[in-house]
């Protein structure tokens, strides 16, 4: 990891990252990946397994549907959500522009 | 009349309130006076709730008209990533300081139709991302039983405040141990829920696909207690498991233990956690237990892939975070530069490391490497552990490979501080439940914990064993 990859994913992040702190984490992420790659020793084993024991028993892993209409009329609700908001108008969240 | 907090259990608080021996005001203002003493030094609560006098007429209310429940008036911490309606839950992040909950957390709905009091939010690691509840951006908390060690965390705050008398059990929750290893470094009884048995909604999302609430108290039984209260289907979340697929059949106890040996010796132990265990395995062997080695050599990977998945699954549900809808914004040119200024002051080093961490091993090239064999290698994991429970009722593990480490002893090493939860991965990888016993403490008061995983949606047997092992102490 070098500093150039480290600033590309705080891009990609939307987070700003400053130069030491980039070489910092390039450090860590070194260690965190080398401990990690340990995974990698069992990836060729995938390849050769049984039908998964857990797949027949995953009984609760389904879609899950509704109408597609409004669930929450509780305009108190609204206020409240736009009480966290850093700017409003018009009882809309206010965007800056972006055309 | 006095109450003796350290013996106080949910159940002779219950009957105390009842039998109007004591008011609820009364128990309130109790663990108050412990908060107003300790919390300066412990800083397990970040705030004290405002509305306490109302929650007490409301349980006072419940008990003189006969309709308590065993939690009805029982003093409650909760986490601080954990919705309260018209209350701050902030998850110890700068970015939502002044972040006001909306609604309710399913947990705090079926609790307050109980009339439990809610005494405040409890300081925990930055988005639950830590392991010793030093990341939190409200200062770090310390384990009562040495203040120059770490509560564990990330649910620090709410361990420390049930074992420091700051309040009679807690909420905690965790992606990969939180409420586990905090719970053990402070001598107490935490439970990580079978996935979906706990509703996640109103939670501060970290690792959907791992994340779950849980209780700790002093004892099993209270754990138990909470933990059914809880345990209910919410259609608000679509991984609750509905009320008919909770009834499956629960067959009587083996009493049957595995130790998986391999998995153990990977976990690079301290002698004496060591030691205690091996005793602690012996004496349950007094109570008819057989205790035999297993054979599960793929656990050793759970910690690998479990940091691959949780920082992906982080990356995804940080993006939520801004400075537009809600919590922190830093004003800019454009908003490229509000997103990028709000997220850089907002979130703490840890939190930075993982969301980068996690566009990384989701990002083009890698995404084959990391993600995708880490999603095969969890598959995986849940096979060779649900097997192995064709055998066992259980496996049986330290909490934790070492004792409650010192103030700033691993923050600057991330890799060591991860390795607090090589234990604890299995269990939110394979969606099982899994529960710490405390199991003594050193010559220096240290507490040890022991850890006991169960098949899915077998908590029974969770509170079944520890129940036994608290027997021994």
């Amino acid at each position: 990891m070098d500093i150039t990859e480290i600033k590309k994913l705080a891009n990609l992040s939307r987070i700003d990252i400053k130069d030491d702190e980039a070489k910092a984490m390039a450090q860590d992420f070194d260690a965190i990946l080398a401990y990690v790659d340990q995974i990698k020793e069992v990836s060729e084993e995938i390849g050769n397994k049984d039908e998964s024991i857990t797949d027949k028993e995953n009984y609760f892993l389904y879609n899950i549907m509704r109408e597609d209409e409004v669930a929450n009329n509780d305009k108190g609700k609204r206020e409240d959500i736009l009480k966290n908001a850093p700017d409003t108008q018009d009882g809309f969240i206010k965007v800056k522009q972006i055309l | 009349m006095e109450i003796n907090l350290r013996e106080l259990t949910i159940s002779k608080a219950h009957q105390l309130l009842i039998d109007q021996k004591i008011k609820v005001k009364d128990l309130v203002d109790v663990y108050l006076g412990e908060i107003k003493e300790k919390n300066k030094d412990i800083n397990a609560y970040l705030e004290i709730y405002n509305n306490l006098d109302e929650q007490i007429e409301k349980a006072q209310e419940l008990i003189d008209s006969g309709g308590a429940t065993l939690l009805t008036g029982i003093p409650i911490a909760i986490k601080d990533n954990i919705l309260y309606k018209g209350q701050i839950a902030s998850a110890s992040s700068l970015i939502l300081e002044n972040y006001v909950a909306t609604y309710d957390s399913f947990v705090v709905e079926r609790l307050k139709d109980e009339g439990v009091i809610f005494l405040g939010r409890t300081n925990m690691d930055e988005f639950a991302m830590g392991s010793s509840t030093e990341t939190s951006a409200f200062g770090v908390t310390k384990n009562p039983h040495d203040i120059s060690r770490v509560p564990g965390g990330s649910s620090g705050g709410s361990a420390s405040a049930v074992a420091g008398d700051m309040a009679l059990v807690a909420l905690g929750t965790e992606t990969c141990g939180s409420v586990r290893q905090p719970a053990s470094f402070c001598g107490l009884v935490g439970l990580k829920p079978s996935y979906g048995a706990v509703s996640r909604s109103g939670i501060i999302a970290m690792g959907s696909s791992l994340d779950q609430v849980g209780p700790m108290a002093k004892t099993v039984e209270e754990v138990e207690i909470v933990f059914k209260a809880i345990s209910k289907y919410d259609k608000k979340d679509s991984t609750s498991i509905p009320e008919e697929k909770r009834d499956i059949e629960k067959k009587p106890l083996k009493k049957k233990i595995g130790i998986p040996r391999e998995f153990l010796e990977s976990g690079g132990i301290d002698k004496a956690v060591l030691n205690n265990f091996e005793e602690t395995c012996q004496k349950l062997k007094s109570l008819g237990y057989e205790i035999v080695d297993i054979s599960l050599p793929i656990l050793k990977y759970s910690l690998a892939v479990y940091y691959i998945i949780m920082p992906a699954e982080v990356s995804s549900n940080l993006a939520r975070y801004d400075g537009i809808r809600y919590g922190l914004s830093i004003d800019a040119d454009n908003l490229f530069d509000v997103y990028a200024k709000s997220r850089a002051s907002g979130f703490g080093k840890e939190v930075r490391r993982r969301i980068l961490l996690g566009t990384y091993v989701l990002s083009h090239g890698y995404y084959d490497a990391y993600y995708n064999t880490a999603i095969k290698v969890r598959k995986m994991i849940k096979d060779e552990i649900n097997k192995a429970f064709l055998d066992i009722d259980a496996f049986i593990t330290p909490t934790v490979p070492f004792l409650p480490f010192k103030l700033g002893e691993k923050l600057n090493d991330p890799v060591s501080m991860y390795l607090c939860d090589i234990f604890s991965a299995p269990a939110n990888l394979a969606n099982i439940p899994a529960i710490t016993i405390p199991s003594g403490k050193t010559n220096e008061g240290l507490p040890f914990g022991v850890q006991i995983t169960a098949p899915f949606l077998r908590e029974d047997v969770l509170f079944q064993i520890g129940k036994d092992i608290e027997s021994l102490q």
